[in-house]
């Protein structure tokens, strides 16, 4: 079935059964795969994306309920303002270890910096605690957020 | 002499009020018209399928009745064979193992004929004489046509037949005692088809023989009485079944379906979702999948019809009204557990939303379900504990069981968190009380 949907500002046009995930279509059929697959339950965050500005996991959200709304991958995250000072702040802190998870971390960190410019500890806790990161790099994503808040350099 | 005979006078009749004072009144005897048989009845066909049906094979038609009477479900165990039987209910005094309805003639009903699968349907009595326990819902089937029980045989006797024995049942005694089943069947089957009324519409009939005869609601949604059988006096007021509490469903404006829109009904019957009324899962989540979903528009509309003109029954222990929407921060709103806000913000808030209007999909809002307005919990620990998986229009969504993942203690803190942030009165569940639910489900 052909659908249409706005990804990082395009219109892309595919065919895709509508219950399958929008991860499947970013990662297999439109081969934008800075979006990672983690554990395809909604439980790790690896697959975060934004629709609408909000961070969503695209592991279990049927491409038929995206519908008109706006989804923002990893790939253009960087073009909104706190996008761009969440990836400053990463590679200032150099934050990331194998990375894996830290496409989805980047997406949700960037959604809780649009809705929440300075975040206080459980406001932190309240946006990131459903994405892990096997490596343990909690103490300087958390850094990291409060960095990019504040605009200081490290 | 004289005064033996008196005290057997006195105890007989004492016996005979007794039973029908807990008997109480039939499914449907609250329409108060008076009532035909079906073959008088003119004004329309409320038994068989419908009209789109009617010219199709035997098979075909029992096929909709078996979808209809929701077979399926209960005898089939997750991941065997369909119809083989083999799932466990678990009752408070021991296993119950569903059994095979294919047409195998030594573990299934390939020996059954057409009187014995009467008998079994209608009345409870099994092939070699045996009565079988209500779970098996008898007592509501016997409102069936013969014609309609008929029909059903065919449709199972087309399936392939499978080789599967019933596990044996783990009953403790008295109630491994089958033959007592006579007595409670004697007292509470009414062994009668069912009788249309004439002073309601066709479209109620067909509600009325749908709701009752086929696809059982009361089985679930009505209270039982002292004899474990369906108390109509409080006719789906709701009840705890299989460790899933099945709401109010009389025409209660506060807690039953009587503020509930035609369509928000309707809705939830084919597609077990309405917007602001939540989604169903458990019992109900496979009820809609395997039965509701597959009806005729039309009987989903006679199905409402019926629904709206059950006098309304309270639910006291439910608030008046469920809560609008919880904050967008999860800073505003209630907190009463910090363990409970701990568990929700790393596994449920990515679909569930601070909100409760989930992102993913509105069949995964929590908002206005009484789930999560029900200050006992137990759906809500429920669907924690083993998940829900649906098949919607736009295709499955589910949501995974975190029963091994997380322990009692944590399902109650988040069921309890749940409940305060969405709902209007929280819940006060313990760990045992979770584990007691956790026993409770059928597998």
């Amino acid at each position: 079935m052909a659908t249409t949907l706005t990804i990082n500002g395009e219109q892309k046009s595919f065919d895709a059964p509508p219950e399958m995930p929008l991860l499947w279509v970013l990662r297999d059929i439109l081969g934008m795969t800075g979006t990672k697959f983690g554990c395809g339950i909604a439980q790790c965050g690896a697959c975060t994306v934004h629709i609408d500005g909000k961070a969503v996991r695209s592991c279990v959200l049927p491409v038929s309920a995206v519908r008109d709304r706006a989804v923002t991958t990893i790939e253009a995250v960087g073009n909104s303002p706190a996008g761009a000072k969440v990836q400053k702040a990463w590679l200032d802190l150099e934050v990331i270890q194998c990375g894996y998870c830290q496409s989805g971390q980047i997406m949700a960190a960037a959604a809780l910096l649009a809705a929440t410019p300075n975040p206080d500890d459980s406001d932190i806790d309240a946006a990131m605690a459903g994405n892990i990161c096997r490596c343990g790099t909690y103490v300087r994503i958390r850094e990291a957020i409060k960095q990019a808040a504040s605009g200081r350099q490290s | 002499m004289r005064i033996l005979l008196s005290l057997a006078v006195i105890v007989i009749a004492a016996v005979g009020i007794g039973v029908w004072i807990v008997r109480g009144p039939g499914p449907l005897d609250f329409s108060g018209g008076s009532k035909v048989a079906v073959a008088d009845y003119r004004a329309g066909k409320p038994t068989g399928v419908p009209a789109a049906l009617e010219k199709a094979s035997l098979v075909e038609r029992g096929e909709y009745l078996a979808k209809a009477a929701d077979c399926m479900v209960c005898h089939t165990k997750p991941g065997e064979k369909e119809f083989a039987g083999g799932l466990a209910f678990k009752l408070p005094f021991g296993t119950l193992y569903s059994t095979n309805i294919t047409p195998d003639k030594e573990t299934g009903i390939g020996n059954y004929s057409d009187q014995d699968f009467l008998n079994a349907v209608q009345r409870g009595k099994r092939h070699d004489g045996a009565m079988l326990y209500p779970a098996m819902p008898y007592p509501s089937y016997t409102y069936m046509t013969d014609e309609d029980v008929l029909a059903v045989k065919a449709y199972l006797f087309s399936l392939p037949p499978v080789r599967a024995p019933a596990p044996e049942n783990t009953l403790a005694f008295p109630f491994n005692q089958r033959w007592a089943m006579l007595f409670w069947s004697a007292v509470f089957n009414p062994d009668t088809r069912f009788a249309p009324d004439t002073s309601k519409s066709p479209e109620w009939n067909r509600g009325a023989y749908l709701a009752e005869a086929l696809a059982h609601c009361g089985e679930c949604h009505t209270p039982r009485n002292l004899g474990f059988a369906l108390d109509n006096r409080k006719k789906f007021a709701g009840a705890v079944t299989a460790g899933w509490r099945a709401f109010n469903i009389s025409s209660d404006k506060a807690t039953g379906l009587g503020n509930w829109s035609d369509d928000a009904l309707v809705s939830y019957l084919a597609t077990g979702h309405a917007l602001g009324h939540g989604s169903a899962s458990g019992p109900m989540g496979e009820a809609v999948d395997q039965s509701l979903s597959q009806l005729a528009p039309e009987d989903i509309r006679a199905l409402a019809v019926y629904l709206r003109s059950v006098p309304p029954q309270p639910s006291p222990d439910l608030p008046a009204t469920t809560a609008p929407a919880a904050p967008a921060s999860h800073k505003d709103g209630v907190t009463p557990d910090a363990r409970g806000k701990m568990v929700f913000e790393g596994a449920c808030v990515s679909c569930h939303g601070w909100s409760g209007e989930s992102l993913v999909s509105p069949m995964a809002t929590l908002t206005g379900a009484w789930s999560v307005n029900d200050p006992a919990a137990t759906n809500v620990a429920q669907i924690v504990i083993s998940g829900t998986k649906r098949y919607t229009p736009d295709g499955a969504l589910s949501m995974p069981a975190f029963g091994n993942a997380y322990s009692d203690d944590e399902i109650a803190a988040v069921a309890n968190y749940v409940t305060a942030r969405f709902g209007a009165k929280g819940s006060k569940l313990t760990a045992k009380d979770v584990a007691e639910l956790r026993q409770q489900t059928a597998q």
